[in-house]
């Protein structure tokens, strides 16, 4: 207990080390942007525009999705990508106008403008076109707490008391910085070995039939969470160290440019580049074994939890009056096994008659 | 010291955002007059059910020349309606147009009660019965097959089981060697644990499918397309064509477990079904049996199905009278781009006429088919891109 516990303490200053250089830059560069695009520094000035015109295309489209003829279930899909579409295309414009204006103050080079992209505000559009919920790790850890909690009837709180941890862990972890997935997994190992053997110890005291396969099913599917919490870590650190590579190459194409004296007029000409880089970048990144085996071991780990998540749906319902997933899978396979066999036997008929 | 960068034009991309933000403005009125989203409206009747399948015959208002009907069998993922997804881009309307007798399979929306179904219930159960249907509808011994993407390997397998009853097979952008490292779908199955996710699923959600097509071009897909879409937004008719897109795209059925299982498995991670090793029940699928007339298509940029997947049937097949035909575009070009429709329909129409052994009609055909193109050529050499290449073995 006494290492992993050092362990634990190493790895959260590790963290906070991260988070504090984190915010160190973030100040350094929004300092440097002061006075952008008007007075009162930060984002007033075409920032306001920005946030005026988000905030009004957002009302406007919410309002026709809401009403008129969404009811249309395909209008209504395609304004909320086009939402989606006009605000990563709206976040990528507010990153560029920041350099834009810098470059337009400053002669420094490549690299500057290199180091001056935001990860908090890359991160968002990559979060829009991925699908990445950066909350959805504490959704799900705070979720299953409280539903394996009620399953279990656990009035002690044995459950609570490790998914509280799990939980602390989890808000003090940011899965954008150095990303180290493994250490990720081994966090959650170790309290589920901190937990297992301490309070854990309570569950394997009695043989209580249907009860015990209940909790031992609970455990697994806690260690099968911290899997494919670990999974979709690494998973997710990729791409956003992918996107972050590509915006370097985009940003570095358009200084390269600028040092060269070319123009560069219109937002839509630095869209396109950022759709061809990025896509090219990400294409590259898919293309090798590496990404397939973590998609695939990412798509087995969230396979698992909703496997064991069903079996104890199963277990728990069990004593009620109601027919069970396997049970209807019986009588799926009875009704396809007589379906097959009278379709045999109606093309036996068939060729007798013919 | 001044950056060049000044050169840089604010102005400008405060112009562009409003730009945007007019077009979103008229884009929502364009919306807000949209009350219905047609496709697949060239007319047809039900001929036959069975399960959620459903056989349909295209009424031919223009008379029938190519005697022996088409049976077109699309993928179980995604809907057979892409082939006539607007009047003016309908490979079905133009099929119709050219003589063709079309029957088509809507293979329906899969649920948990289908999880069970396989390969061979789909193959030698439902496919077979269509075929069935049709042969007693027209009194012949065969029809003709053909075949789009997953569809068209279903006809090639169809057709190396039961040679005896399709008289020629037309293959569409459809795989048969799997072992290529080309199409990011082909390496990405490899390490998909297959038999958990059927485990657990047991219809294997459209959603799932459709979240994978997404990743091949994320960027494209998910932020241009819809950017880009605000520059018809402000034409209804334009408009309306890329909502139909998005319904065909959006509109994936379940995929039934077992026969996923079995396709992924055995196709796209063993590829069984080009080594010769791939099993129908208790039958194994040698593609040597097919004997019949044989067209294929493959698309030289299908990110879908490479080239590399679709054109080694030709050599896998036992086949004398064999085409294979290169189509200059991707995946979805071959049935909604304006080339495929000035090019595809003709030249499968004229392929099939001319394997029916009507002569009269045949030669009518010819002089048709001359003409245009020389029509086509004069458009070709107007752009300046050949869009033909064919090879015969």
């Amino acid at each position: 207990m006494e290492s992993s516990k050092n362990y634990f303490d190493n790895w959260l200053k590790s963290q906070e080390r991260a988070f504090e250089t984190l915010t160190e830059m973030t100040q350094k560069f929004q300092q440097s942007l002061q006075g952008f695009g008007g007075s009162g520094g930060g984002m007033q000035g075409f920032g306001g525009f920005q946030d005026l015109y988000t905030s009004w295309t957002t009302s406007v489209l919410n309002a026709l999705q809401k009403g008129g003829n969404a009811d249309i279930p395909l209008v209504k899909e395609l304004l909320g990508k086009t939402l989606t579409g006009s605000n990563a295309y709206l976040k990528l414009y507010e990153m560029w106008t920041l350099f834009f204006k810098t470059m337009q103050e400053s002669g420094a080079g490549p690299d500057f403008y290199k180091n001056m992209s935001d990860p908090a505000k890359y991160k968002e559009i990559l979060d829009r076109i991925f699908g990445f919920d950066p909350t959805s790790a504490f959704k799900i850890t705070e979720q299953a707490s409280k539903l394996f909690e009620t399953l279990a009837g656990s009035s002690h709180g044995f459950t609570k008391t490790w998914m509280d941890a799990s939980d602390k862990t989890l808000k003090s972890f940011p899965p954008m910085m150095e990303g180290h997935p493994e250490e990720f997994m081994k966090i959650f190992h170790t309290l589920f070995s901190a937990f297992d053997s301490t309070a854990g110890r309570a569950f394997h005291v009695p043989a209580v039939g249907k009860d015990r396969e209940k909790i031992k099913l609970i455990l697994r599917s806690l260690d099968d969470l911290s899997v494919y919490l670990a999974r979709k870590t690494e998973y997710e650190h990729l791409m956003y160290v992918t996107g972050a590579g590509a915006f370097e190459k985009v940003i570095a194409t358009v200084a390269d440019k600028a040092s060269r004296g070319e123009e560069g007029k219109r937002f839509d000409e630095f869209f396109d580049l950022w759709i061809d880089v990025n896509e090219n970048t990400f294409y590259a990144l898919f293309q090798t074994e590496d990404f397939s085996k973590k998609q695939g071991a990412l798509l087995d780990a969230s396979v698992n939890v909703r496997q064991h998540f069903f079996k104890l749906m199963e277990l728990y319902l069990y004593d009620f009056p109601i027919v069970v997933r396997s049970e209807m899978d019986d009588l799926y396979k009875t009704v396809y096994d007589l379906k097959r066999k009278m379709r045999n036997l109606e093309k036996q008929l068939g060729e007798v008659h013919a | 010291m001044k950056s060049t960068a000044d050169k840089f034009d604010l102005q400008n991309f405060i112009h562009d955002l409003g730009e945007v933000n007019r077009k979103l403005i008229k884009g929502t009125e364009t919306l807000a007059g949209i009350d219905e989203i047609d496709v697949g409206t060239a007319p047809k009747e039900l001929v036959y059910e069975e399960d959620k399948l459903k056989l349909y015959h295209y009424k031919q208002e223009g008379g029938v020349t190519c005697k022996t009907p088409v049976l077109i069998v699309y993928a179980l993922v995604n809907r057979q309606y892409m082939l006539d997804i607007q009047p003016d881009r309908s490979i079905i309307r133009n099929l119709l147009q050219h003589g063709m007798d079309l029957y088509i399979i809507d293979w329906g929306y899969p649920t948990k009660s289908d999880m069970y179904l396989t390969l061979d219930d789909y193959i030698s159960g439902y496919l077979d019965n269509c075929v069935d249907v049709i042969r007693k509808r027209i009194a012949q011994e065969k029809i003709n097959l053909m075949g789009i993407c997953q569809g068209g390997t279903f006809c090639g397998i169809y057709s190396a089981l039961y040679p005896e009853k399709v008289k020629n097979l037309v293959t569409l952008v459809a795989p048969f060697d799997f072992s290529t490292n080309d199409g990011l779908l082909f390496s990405w199955s490899r390490h998909m644990n297959v038999d958990a996710l059927v485990d657990t699923y047991r219809v294997i959600p459209g959603d799932f499918l459709n979240s994978g097509f997404l990743m091949l071009m994320p960027y494209t897909l998910n932020i241009r397309k819809y950017v880009d879409m605000l520059d018809v937004v402000e034409d209804k008719e334009k408009l309306l064509n890329f909502l139909r897109m998005e319904k065909w795209i959006f509109d994936s059925p379940g995929q039934a477990g077992e026969c996923f299982r079995q396709f992924l498995k055995d196709c796209y991670q063993d590829n069984k079904l080009a080594k010769g090793e791939l099993k129908l029940g208790d039958r194994v699928v040698n593609l040597k049996n097919i004997t019949m007339p044989l067209l294929n298509i493959y698309a030289s940029a299908d990110h879908l199905v490479p080239p590399a997947a679709s054109k080694p049937l030709n050599d896998l097949v036992g086949s004398e009278d064999k085409t294979l035909y290169e189509f200059k575009g991707g995946h979805i070009g071959v049935f909604v781009g304006s080339k495929s429709q000035k090019e595809l329909a003709p030249t499968i129409s004229k392929w099939l006429h001319e394997r029916t052994g009507d002569q009269a009609i045949k030669k009518s055909l010819e002089t048709k088919a001359i003409s245009a193109k020389a029509k086509n050529k004069g458009e070709r050499r107007a752009d300046g891109k050949n869009s033909r290449e064919t090879t015969k073995h």
